[in-house]
């Protein structure tokens, strides 16, 4: 009888390997792709100590910009696993908004920082629930399912408020926003948002959740083939799209203290910029969290800069609109060179 | 002339001009919902009839307005509502809010269809829903046009609505006045939607008030979008462009929300700001006067309760009480009045959530 | 009589993707006004050759004469200005648009250089379309709205609405009924009487028979024959050719006879299964230590039977056994728990992750075990891969390599370890020698006899007789979706089963 060829654990230590130092890998993986997105963001890091020296390379400044790149970033991370494995969440803006504002009703408040966390979570979750299920075992194309998701995820938030705002009463929420919840210089927000990039960094490299994802991604009929589950594989890839808007709204919430149905206004569109800017794939099959993390982090010092220069939103518009083509066309000329 | 007036006549002159035939203070007369006559202890909107308030003939009133996904929208169609229902002889016919021009045009043609005696219209756009104000009118419809403007006259009997240059000049005067004698005083402005026409007006008024007070400098502006995650964002970055400056205008208290949840994370308290709009949060945080808001400038969703008094007028072929004339004005431009600590109380029962 | 030099004349092209050699030097002359035919299986480089010429492809080597002169075919617009048009199996017509907008896309008839003529341009339309024998299509309706076989006839007004000198049909016929196989008979036959040429690919032989002046049969990126009488080659020359042996292979040993016995219990059976339409109720079984090879022609079902014994496809009827113990019917992930496992037809769209590398691609369906909690080792997970690919002698030595700078044969080795690193127990080969060098092919058909003698079923598909017959110890043979011959394949010979797999078609 055939015996699976894998040899027992030890001895797979003794196959020789060419053997590099073990920065090697690392620099060899932080491929051209990433490095010229650090190189992007130490321009921007120079432009802004030149233009404005004293307002930019500031801890103050610093602590601004990771706060404000958190609650985008959170959304991005969730929209890089769904386009890796070939979709689109065209959603998350509008279940960011009705999170936010379901979590914020004045009965939801009653239960305090518990509730609204909670609330904010189970909305992302049940909203990835839907688009999960009509995609995977409906069989609805992603945009379509998630374009639908948005329209009636806006409706609902502004049917709730009304087209109020909500504010948040509860102070143990509230000081979670300001400085002296601050852990070393580290405000939580942005401690939650490395926490969800490392947690998503290694649950997309070093687990089999990952590694399906990008399966998935890369040749649907090839993983079908190869015996992964690609429609429960999808589902939960939206699920997880839910999950991370969900922490994005319990963020937003802290942030700006109220719910309100305009909430995560073109998340969707940031989010799939970052990510595609990263180097992450719009045809899936290839993700990175490391570059939709840079890429979140450029836009955030983008805006920073040309807030801190006092030019108006037109050009930062044109600006933003310029990185990312700049991005794309560098990152093309890279590849196609590798 | 009543109180609010607290700026050099010019001001006021200016507003007579605008105004055309209008009186400045039509719509203060009319509805009393602008105007903080000092002796009128009622709360505004809700209880004071316009013109005269004895039941007369039976009038249908419809009205059509934009989906309520802001604030003041929504106070819009409250108050528009609670108007209504304080007349015995008006009935109020009000569709589905739509910001689609094409499904709002429908819902206007239905009305029209209906014969209603007046039409209250707050257009999604006003531009786009010329043509049907024009078929209100020829159908013997008058229109009452509510703030965003037709492109032209005939399309409504009536304009009234909201003066945005007002509200910044408002909003520069008082900053301008209580920042007298600073020598080298800084100011910031908060503006909202740059795609709007209105965000501009309201950056001019701003601009043209400070003219007036050369010891004021503005030093820095950034555009939100009105909605309180824009005015965090965007406040945020200013504060930490702005290292100390003395007065902040804001142009939408909505985002105003989001404001003063930067300035607080912040922990700056070294400037006063002034608000735009009249939220009953910006009134409440005004009265409570233990933060940075001192004041706001109103752009009163009441304009909605005056509409109706004017359709009701309209419906029955009155003019207006305290006007000499026999017929309702064809434009009335409400003021601008900066509501603060003193005369917060009055508004309080206008501000909208 | 003056040499005359060919319209076209195609030699020594040569085309190579990553990974595999599709044209390896071929010669095509095409004289104006003949039907010159391109035989061959799928793979065999046809698709390759007209896009090529339709200069859809460069090719990296040879050279193209156009009525003598040397061209460079940089664009499809440089063919079609030559007068060259083709016409694809996949009709690329814009649905939404006219039938004489279709017609003149790109080149409409314009006033002032924009302003569209639409009424000249519907009168033009009209014409091609009698010349076509179809004046009865309206220029003026959508392309969606109209059958298969009107929708080709656009294509060909389309073709001819420029000043065409050669058209290449790729298997025009494959959506026909047989009178309007007729009518376009008769377009062929009108156009090649105006001095046309037509290059006519096609796997039906009778069709060639019909049309066809001379035939070139590609196999592996050659033109194993050049320039063949279309109406008086025999057949089965023909079939041998697309389907033969063209060099040497080595085949490995057979296990000596009663290995595995005869009586042993199988370890797959496949029990009336059918699909409705692709293939009538088949009875197989397969025990350990055995390669059943199913040899048959494009069309006659083998793939289809393949797939669907993996789950991947769903019965319409009969069912399938592992161990006695039934299979879910359409579930690849209870035929994969089984222990089967499907190296496919088109390895890069059904088999492999193009953008990962070795180990990824051998350890996917694999992954639980290199993991606790979802949790992946990698060092387990690197060290069992290597461990699979250096037994099948995979190159390079170095799973960490992306799988696409692979060649063909190691891609395919690449498929087999992961299912030799799963324990699979039941192999299921659909061409595996496809896209494969053929100097490769030797150490697979090695392999795969290894990993037989080593306890492992295979059933395998090929479209070429002679690796069936010197690979597999027993044959079924198919034709249109059913098995027509089984024999143990020492019983057979090439002759023998190509008169199987034809037989009865009316070309034979």
């Amino acid at each position: 009888m055939t015996q699976p060829v894998s040899p027992p654990r030890g001895s797979t230590d003794k196959v020789p390997q060419a053997q590099l130092p073990a920065w090697h890998g690392l620099v060899a993986r932080a491929d051209i792709r990433t490095l010229s997105l650090l190189g992007v963001l130490a321009a921007l890091v120079v432009i802004g100590g030149i233009t404005k020296p004293d307002e930019f390379l500031d801890t103050r400044n610093l602590q601004l910009v990771l706060t404000q790149g958190s609650v985008i970033g959170v959304v991005t991370v969730g929209m890089t696993f769904v386009i890796t494995s070939g979709g689109i969440d065209l959603s998350v803006g509008a279940i960011v908004a009705l999170a936010s504002v379901w979590a914020t009703t004045l009965a939801t408040q009653e239960y305090g920082f518990g509730g609204i966390l909670f609330t904010s979570v189970l909305v992302g979750l049940g909203c990835g629930l839907v688009n999960g299920l009509l995609i995977a075992y409906g069989g609805m194309v992603p945009f379509i399912a998630t374009l639908a998701m948005l329209a009636s995820a806006r409706g609902l938030a502004l049917q709730i408020t009304d087209g109020k705002t909500q504010i948040v009463t509860s102070e143990s929420i509230l000081d979670l926003g300001e400085r002296d919840s601050y852990v070393l210089g580290v405000p939580p927000l942005v401690m939650v948002f490395a926490v969800v990039t490392i947690i998503g960094w290694l649950v997309l490299n070093r687990t089999t959740f990952g590694r399906r994802t990008v399966a998935v991604g890369g040749n649907a009929e090839a993983a079908r083939l190869a015996g992964i589950d690609v429609r429960r594989q999808r589902l939960y890839l939206y699920l997880l799209s839910g999950l991370c808007c969900g922490i994005a709204a319990f963020l937003l919430i802290i942030l700006s203290g109220s719910g309100q149905n305009t909430n995560g206004n073109l998340y969707e569109l940031d989010a799939i910029a970052a990510a595609i800017i990263g180097g992450t794939l719009l045809s899936g099959g290839r993700g990175t969290i490391v570059g939709s993390v840079l890429g979140v982090l450029i836009f955030t010092t983008i805006t920073n800069i040309f807030a801190l220069n006092n030019l108006q939103s037109d050009v930062q518009q044109i600006a933003k609109g310029a990185i990312i083509v700049a991005a794309v066309l560098v990152q093309r000329r890279t590849a196609s060179t590798t | 002339m009543p109180e609010p007036m607290r700026f050099p006549s010019r001001f006021a002159s200016r507003r007579g001009l605008l105004l055309g035939t209008a009186a400045v203070s039509a719509g203060a007369l009319l509805t009393g919902c602008t105007s903080n006559g000092p002796k009128d202890e009622e709360p505004a909107a809700d209880t004071r009839p316009a013109a005269d308030d004895k039941p007369g003939k039976q009038v249908t009133i419809g009205f059509a307005g934009p989906q309520a996904d802001h604030g003041w929208l929504n106070a819009i169609n409250d108050n528009a509502k609670n108007r209504a229902e304080k007349y015995s002889d008006v009935t109020l016919e009000i569709t589905e809010g739509s910001n689609d021009t094409a499904q709002q045009i429908g819902q206007i043609e239905t009305l029209i269809n209906k014969k209603v005696d007046v039409l209250v219209v707050l257009p999604a756009d006003g531009k786009a829903l010329t043509q049907v104000g024009l078929q209100a009118m020829r159908a013997g419809i008058p229109v009452v046009n509510l703030d965003r403007i037709f492109n032209t006259p005939q399309a409504y009997r009536c304009w009234i609505g909201g003066d945005n240059y007002g509200m910044g000049l408002s909003a520069g005067h008082y900053i301008g006045e209580k920042l007298k004698g600073k020598s080298d005083a800084r100011v910031i402005e908060l503006a909202g939607l740059d795609n709007l026409e209105l965000t501009k007006q309201r950056t001019q008024g701003f601009d043209d008030a400070l003219k007036n007070y050369p010891n004021i400098k503005k030093v820095a502006r950034q555009a939100a979008d009105f909605t309180v995650e824009s005015g965090q964002a965007k406040m945020a970055q200013l504060l930490q462009a702005q290292s100390k400056f003395d007065a902040l205008w804001n142009h939408d208290d909505d985002q105003g929300v989001g404001a003063l949840r930067a300035i607080e994370q912040a922990g700056r308290d070294d400037f006063m700001m002034v608000g735009g709009a009249g939220a009953l949060s910006a009134f409440q945080a005004i009265k409570q006067d233990n933060g940075v808001l001192k004041a706001t400038v109103l752009y009163p969703p009441t304009m909605a309760a005056s509409a109706i008094d004017l359709a009701r007028a309209l419906g029955q072929s009155k003019g207006v009480g305290g006007l000499a004339e026999y017929e309702i004005p064809a434009s009335i431009t409400l003021y601008s009045a900066v509501v603060d600590k003193e005369n917060v109380d009055q508004y309080m029962s206008t501000g909208f959530r | 009589m003056a040499p005359v030099p060919p319209l076209l004349s195609m030699s020594g092209i040569t085309k190579s993707f990553p990974g595999v050699r599709a044209l390896d030097g071929v010669d095509l002359d095409v004289q104006a006004g003949e039907v010159h035919c391109l035989l061959g299986q799928n793979g065999a480089g046809k698709s390759t050759l007209i896009k090529v010429l339709a200069g859809a492809h460069q090719p990296d080597g040879g050279t193209i004469r156009w009525r003598g002169e040397p061209v460079v075919l940089r664009s499809p617009i440089a063919a079609m200005r030559l007068g060259i048009a083709t016409i694809y199996q996949e009709l690329d017509l814009v649905e939404h648009l006219s039938v004489a907008e279709n017609v003149h896309l790109g080149h409409e008839p314009t006033a002032a250089g924009f302003v569209v003529r639409r009424r000249l341009a519907r009168q033009s339309t009209s014409a091609l379309l009698k010349r076509l024998g179809h004046a009865e299509i309206d220029p003026a309706r959508l392309v969606g709205e109209l059958s298969a076989a009107q929708q080709q006839v656009v294509s060909m007004a389309r073709a001819l609405s420029h000043d065409v000198r050669l058209i290449v049909m790729d298997e025009p016929s494959a959506a026909l009924d047989p009178d309007e196989v007729d009518n376009l008979f008769r377009i062929v036959g009108d156009l090649t009487a105006d001095g046309v040429a037509v290059v006519y690919i096609s796997h039906r032989l009778e069709e060639i028979r019909r049309i066809g002046d001379r035939v070139t049969v590609l196999k592996d990126g050659r033109a194993v024959a050049g320039g063949l009488p279309a109406k008086t080659t025999p057949t089965r020359e023909v079939v041998a050719l697309m389907t033969g042996r063209n060099v040497g292979y080595v085949f490995p040993e057979r296990p000596a006879d009663g290995v595995p016995p005869t009586g042993a219990k199988p370890l797959l059976e496949v029990r009336g299964l059918a699909r409705e339409g692709e293939f009538e109720p088949i009875d197989l079984d397969l025990r350990p230590g055995e390669i059943v090879g199913l040899a048959g022609l494009v069309g006659s079902g083998r793939s289809e039977i393949l797939e669907t014994i993996y789950g991947a496809r769903k019965p319409t009827a009969g069912q399938v056994l592992v161990d006695g113990r039934p299979l879910r019917p359409g579930s690849v992930r209870a035929a994969v728990r089984a222990g089967l496992g499907l190296a496919p037809e088109e390895r890069k769209a059904q088999a492999l992750l193009m953008l990962e590398s070795v180990t990824r691609n051998v350890s996917v369906s694999t992954l639980s075990r290199f993991s606790r909690a979802g949790w992946i080792d990698r060092g387990a997970e690197q060290g069992a891969a290597r461990a699979a690919t250096r037994e099948l002698s995979l190159r390079p030595d170095n799973p960490s390599v992306p799988v696409r700078t692979l060649s063909g044969g190691n891609q395919q080795k690449a498929v087999l370890a992961r299912w030799l690193l799963r324990g699979c127990r039941v192999l299921l080969l659909d061409e595996p020698t496809r896209g494969v060098d053929v100097g490769a092919r030797a150490e697979l058909y090695a392999v795969v006899r290894r990993l037989a003698d080593e306890g492992l079923a295979v059933l395998m598909v090929s479209s070429e007789v002679p690796e069936v017959l010197g690979l597999a110890d027993r044959v079924l043979v198919l034709r249109e979706g059913r098995v027509v011959h089984t024999a143990p394949a020492r019983e057979l010979d090439e002759h023998r089963v190509l008169d199987l797999v034809m037989e009865g078609s009316p070309a034979s």
